[in-house]
């Protein structure tokens, strides 16, 4: 099958792609940080909510986790012929700072990079973390 | 007025950190580890009058593909930090998007890539890892 591609992992080695569904429900379930002290995300649960892939997540706070609530996220595989999920991005906009959440699994532990953009001219820089989850 | 913040890696104390932050770990020209990978030939990263201009290049054959030029967003690993560590951009092919998430872990660059098709093509949104060095 011709198709575009910008590398050579987009085009397709064989003629039945997993039909651009990926089920993420390898994933579903609570995530805890590896780090007890964590100053970041303290847990996310994964779940499918009226036929929506989510995420829910909870940060750390004093004397109670924030609670991020729960947005959509976009399931992805290993590869353009695998309809199993393996990793996911979700978009969290709480009007001072953007959290980007970009996250992967491998051996049981899901790892997770958010990318913080601030928007409240508080002169924060944005900033970058890299935390580790277990089942 | 308290600064808002979503979790306590947010919260800042002291003097806010000089602006813009400072691109120098991040620019150069970055090229794949794996000799024999499908996913990202090579990045150059330059700092543009305070800006992080990124220009990659997949796979191909018989030469790699230019993407282009895109402007990313750097993030530094605090609040308070001055020094970009990671950087975030976005790729849009019409065929698809790609968000690149990409961090230096001593020397090394790892590149997360998230793909998605937007072409009924029918492959799936996935997943890829590059990691990077400068020769």
């Amino acid at each position: 099958m011709d198709v575009s591609s910008v590398r050579l992992e987009d085009r397709l080695a064989r003629e039945s792609p997993g039909g651009g569904q990926v089920d993420p429900s390898p994933m579903f379930g609570t995530w805890h940080n590896t780090d007890k002290k964590t100053g970041g995300i303290v847990r996310m649960a994964l779940a499918e909510r009226n036929g929506t892939f989510i995420v829910h997540a909870w940060a750390a706070g004093s004397p109670d986790l924030h609670d991020w609530g729960e947005v959509a996220a976009t399931a992805h595989a290993a590869n353009v012929h695998s309809g199993e999920g393996m990793a996911f991005s979700a978009v969290y906009d709480f009007g001072f700072v953007e959290s980007i959440l970009a996250a992967y699994t491998k051996s049981g532990i899901l790892v997770l990079d958010t990318f913080n953009t601030f928007k409240d001219g508080s002169g924060r820089s944005n900033y970058f973390t890299r935390e580790f989850f277990h089942r | 007025m308290p600064l808002q913040i979503s979790r306590t890696r947010d919260a800042i104390e002291g003097p806010r950190p000089v602006r813009p932050v400072d691109l120098a770990l991040l620019a150069g020209t970055w090229v794949n580890f794996d000799a024999a990978s499908t996913g990202v030939h090579h990045l150059e990263i330059e700092d543009r009058d305070g800006q992080l201009i990124l220009r990659t290049w997949g796979t191909g054959a018989p030469e790699p593909q230019s993407w282009g030029e895109v402007v990313a967003e750097p993030f530094t690993d605090g609040v308070a930090l001055h020094e970009a560590v990671a950087f975030r951009a976005d790729y849009d092919f019409g065929f698809a998007r790609v968000m690149l998430a990409c961090y230096l872990n001593k020397r090394l660059l790892v590149v997360d890539a998230y793909t998605v098709f937007q072409d009924g093509s029918g492959r799936s949104p996935y997943f890829q890892r590059d990691h990077f060095y400068v020769p």
